[in-house]
């Protein structure tokens, strides 16, 4: 198992990650890592019988912003009878935002002969995982339409190696564009962040496009695939006095919801993005599917195919849960008042 | 007679040990038998019973699930529509949105069939759109009927929805329509435990699978794969209100049950392995049996040792009487079974002490038989008196007898002939002996002795003697043609004498004999001695006790070994032989007797 100075290499046991992880120190961290879990895997790798299934756990980031989908994916394979350590070893393969290194690295997983490969987090990483096998059975975890996608034959009978897990965030983007226009009733131009590298953008925006006439409003559509490009976003949204800023579904953007919160505090712009991390950490509205859920039945199904399920018979299932956030406290700072319309909707109100 | 007879054809250990047998295991495995059969049918009516209400309560919670979401969708419908946009009523409707999650979408309808609000998870919200719904099959559907359920609907061909639609109590409130997304059931279904591991499925009308625990069984709408579930259905319709047996999807047997929910036409069905369902009744009649097998064992053991108590006394008696019966007369046997067999017991144990004595008795007869004439014998042993026997001086007359001749014969015969004649002439003593209740004290080789009025005292001892005297020479005389024919030259010679004499029992251990001593017995020895063939000599004694009686001749006195003077004798009945005769009888007289 490598052990290098870059911590997507890093194996570590489900649940035990981090809480917290400064960027500008990674290294010392990743070495720090290294010593404590190093002993560790060695141990547990020489303990553990050479019969036990592996499963391939292909990350488009790092184990820290997964931590809360880890712990979820833990649940449901434990949930199918499956503890990390007793019953399966993890071999992990971490992309840490570098999206276009995920073909190779699930090749990896593939060339490992893991039993079974676990592709959460996006059509990105689906598609990265059916690129490197077409005989590993792999659970994928996305928002989309896997049919459209071209993953699966049908929902109801995946037919290939693939089966998975999609949530409707990429069909409720316009709805994100709804609830801001419930904000703002009279304004009559949104911006909409996009990640131009995503496999769903180009659907999410003719959805939107529709929304948006439907609703008699207009959008600019702003493009960010990197980091750097987020404050743009927002001083974007600003200058073209857009009523508020509307998030595309996108996995890149999801990860990084803190620097998102930060930034739209920072430029005082009314956001709403797909996931609950974005109000928990102080944004102002998130609508989108319950990542939780989503995980844990990954696990489910990770764990239906270790016992001998086949992918083609597993049917594609649909987290029908769609949950909206409100922090109230975010709000306030904007000098906005919510209408009870949108406050009779949250599923949660962050005060 | 130690020897054992042969073991019996059929040994009653076996017949008791059989009969106690079956006598206990009988009504055993009848009433187990029985009991297994009604507790079966009982159990499996219970089963039929309890699947049955299984299913009703899960239909009941699936009828509540729908119920709740139609109870929800009145509250859209309470109030007319006036003319303008109802802000009241949207609020209303997205908080119905919020508060049931399984709507996913809601449509109200004004009496007019016009769009007038539609709320949305996924799609855009709609105020006000107008559009016309007037033939809607469920804004129809639940005017007519208050509230209405549609056909389930397989999204994408693989998620199931449900339209619900439910009316006001006036027309004016109009219509609320939802999409009810039926993955919601799957809370409610696999929280439905039957038994331990049975659980609970939905069906539709047309047989798709609406409801399972394994929620991709229906996310794949398959209907291939949920056939065997369509056969258990079709199966419990065949036979209404009782549980049947068949297989799941995974081909295993399972008990069902069913219980329709009829406002939807859907069918909810119970089901439960087979292996556990049963398991009370196997648990029940495995129960049975061992007990049956147990209390088989306990008979066995119970009639093995009941046989056991009752042969063991019948054992130690046969093993008892047969040393009696060899003669064992001491032998004792021990039982204190408190029963028949002890009694039985005791009247062996005292036939074996009668036997003892009367074994006793015989051979003290024998042995006093040996001397006395039996009927003396028999009757000192009645009297149980031997003291007769004892030593004392009382008055006898001693009789002697021998053969004339018998040393020459024994000199010259052949063994064979010499133990033929004297056991012929033995037998014939011993009988007139015996007839006179005489006392036989002596044989010795021809010479024999014997007493009369001793031990047992008679009346007319002397005439008694020369009675006896005579009878042997009759007899003898009688024997002694026979062995002259044969070339024995033989005679024979009483001498009796009288007088007191000293009697009882000498000798010791087995050689114990009756005999005399005294003056009175070497007189009648020599007596006899000296005469001669055909000759009774008596002495002075008996001739007088004999008075007139008996025709006695007193012959010269003679001289007489060991007797210092010559001695008077008589003879009984003096012979009238001719000369011939007498000078043959004087030279057998002159030799020694003995």
């Amino acid at each position: 198992m490598p052990v290098a100075g870059r911590d997507k290499f890093v194996s570590q046991p489900l649940g035990a990650h981090p809480a917290q992880a400064a960027p500008c120190r990674r290294d010392v961290l990743a070495s720090m890592l290294a010593i404590c879990v190093l002993p560790a895997a060695m141990t547990s790798a020489r303990a553990q019988p050479s019969t036990l299934p592996v499963i391939g756990y292909l990350g488009s980031e790092s184990p820290e912003r997964y931590a809360s989908r880890l712990g979820a994916f833990a649940q449901g394979l434990s949930e199918a009878g499956y503890v990390e350590g007793r019953d399966v070893s993890m071999l992990f393969r971490w992309a840490d935002g570098q999206y276009r290194q995920l073909p190779a690295l699930a090749k990896e997983l593939a060339d490992a002969g893991v039993t079974v490969m676990v592709a959460p987090g996006g059509a990105e990483v689906a598609l990265a995982a059916k690129s490197a096998t077409t005989s590993i059975p792999i659970v994928f975890e996305l928002g989309g339409d896997p049919v459209a996608l071209g993953l699966v034959a049908s929902l109801a009978q995946p037919g290939g190696n693939m089966t998975g897990v999609t949530s409707l965030n990429v069909e409720v983007s316009r709805k994100r564009l709804e609830f801001m226009r419930e904000l703002f009733p009279q304004a009559q131009l949104f911006a909409i962040a996009a990640n131009p590298t995503s496999p769903t953008v180009k659907s999410q925006l003719a959805n939107l496009d529709a929304a948006a006439a439907t609703l008699g409003v207009e959008l600019r559509v702003l493009h960010a695939s990197t980091s750097d490009a987020f404050e743009e976003l927002f001083t974007a949204t600003r200058a073209i006095g857009a009523g508020g800023l509307v998030f595309t579904s996108d996995p890149y953007f999801t990860y990084r919801s803190r620097r998102l919160a930060e930034l739209a505090a920072q430029h005082g712009v009314a956001t709403i993005t797909q996931s609950r991390d974005f109000p928990l950490a102080g944004g102002l509205m998130s609508y989108g599917g319950d990542f939780r859920q989503s995980h844990r039945h990954t696990g489910i199904y990770a764990g239906r195919i270790l016992k001998g399920e086949k992918p083609a018979d597993l049917p594609v299932q649909r987290v029908t849960k769609v949950e909206l956030f409100i922090n109230l406290k975010a709000a306030q700072a904007l000098g906005l008042v919510v209408p009870p319309a949108l406050l009779s909707s949250a599923d949660m109100v962050i005060e | 007679m130690t020897e054992r007879p042969a073991s019996p054809r059929a040994s009653l250990f076996t017949k008791y040990f059989l009969a106690l047998f079956a006598a206990a295991v009988g009504p055993l495995l009848v009433a187990g038998g029985s009991e297994a059969w009604f507790g079966y049918r009982d159990q499996r009516d219970r089963l039929s019973d309890l699947l049955d209400s299984e299913a009703r309560l899960a239909a009941f919670k699936i009828e509540y699930f729908l119920q709740g979401i139609s109870d929800q969708l009145e509250w859209m419908v309470q109030l007319p529509w006036s003319a303008g946009t109802d802000e009241r009523r949207r609020l209303d409707a997205l908080r119905l949105l919020r508060q049931v999650p399984p709507v996913m979408s809601l449509r109200l309808v004004d009496a007019t069939g016009r769009e007038r609000l539609f709320v949305s998870r996924i799609g855009l919200n709609r105020v006000e759109s107008g559009d016309d719904h007037s033939d809607d099959p469920a804004a129809l559907g639940a005017a007519a009927q208050g509230a209405w359920f549609g056909p389930v609907i397989f999204q994408g061909g693989s998620e199931p929805f449900l339209t619900v639609a439910v009316a006001g109590n006036r027309s004016a409130a109009g219509v609320a329509i939802a999409e009810v997304n039926l993955k919601f059931i799957w809370d409610v279904i696999s929280a439905i435990q039957v038994g331990r591991t049975g659980e609970a499925f939905v069906l539709d009308a047309p047989g798709r699978l609406v409801a399972h625990p394994d929620i991709s069984l229906v996310l794949r709408a398959d209907d291939a794969s949920t056939r065997p579930l369509q056969l258990l259905r079709s199966a419990i319709l065949a036979q209404p209100g009782q549980a049947i047996a068949g297989r799941d999807t995974k081909g295993d047997a399972v008990m069902a049950a069913m219980a329709p929910i009829p406002m939807v036409e859907w069918s909810v069905i119970v089901k439960q392995p087979v292996a556990e369902a049963f398991g009370p009744i196997y648990a029940a009649l495995w129960r049975t049996g061992v007990l049956l097998v147990a209390g088989t064992l306990f008979a066995a053991l119970l009639a093995y040792w009941l046989s056991q108590r009752m042969i063991g006394p019948i054992r130690l008696l046969e093993d008892g009487v047969a040393r009696i019966g060899a003669g064992q007369f001491d032998h004792r046997i021990e039982l204190a079974t408190g029963d028949e067999f002890e009694r039985l017991a005791g009247r062996f144990n005292h036939m074996a002490g009668e036997l003892a004595v009367s074994q006793e008795r015989s051979e003290r007869i024998n042995r006093l038989k040996r001397f006395l004439a039996p009927q003396v014998a028999e009757l000192i042993e009645r009297s149980g008196d031997e003291r007769v026997l004892d030593g004392r001086r009382v008055e006898v007359v001693a009789v002697f007898c021998d053969l004339r001749g018998f040393t020459a014969f024994a000199a010259q015969a052949q063994p064979e002939a010499i133990i033929s004649v004297l056991g012929t002439y033995y037998d014939a003593m011993e009988r007139v002996i015996a007839a006179h209740e005489a006392t036989l004290t002596s044989f010795s080789g021809d010479g024999i002795m014997a007493l009369v009025n001793a031990p047992v005292a008679c009346p007319d001892p002397a005439l008694r003697a020369v009675a006896m005297a005579r009878a042997m020479q009759d007899c003898v005389q009688a024997l002694l043609v026979d062995w002259r024919a044969a070339g024995h030259e033989l005679g024979f010679g009483v001498g009796l004498a009288m007088g007191p004499a000293t009697v009882g029992r000498i000798g010791s251990g087995g050689r114990l004999d009756y005999t005399a001593v005294g003056h009175v017995v070497n007189l009648a020895s020599r007596l006899c001695a000296s005469a001669k063939d055909r000759e009774i000599l008596a002495d002075r004694t008996v001739a007088r006790a004999v008075g007139t009686a008996v025709a006695l001749t007193e012959l010269e006195a003679r001289p007489l070994k060991g007797f210092a003077r010559h001695v008077p004798v008589f003879i009984v009945d003096a012979p009238r032989h001719d000369a011939s005769r007498d000078n043959a009888s004087a030279v057998i007289g002159e030799s020694a007797p003995g």
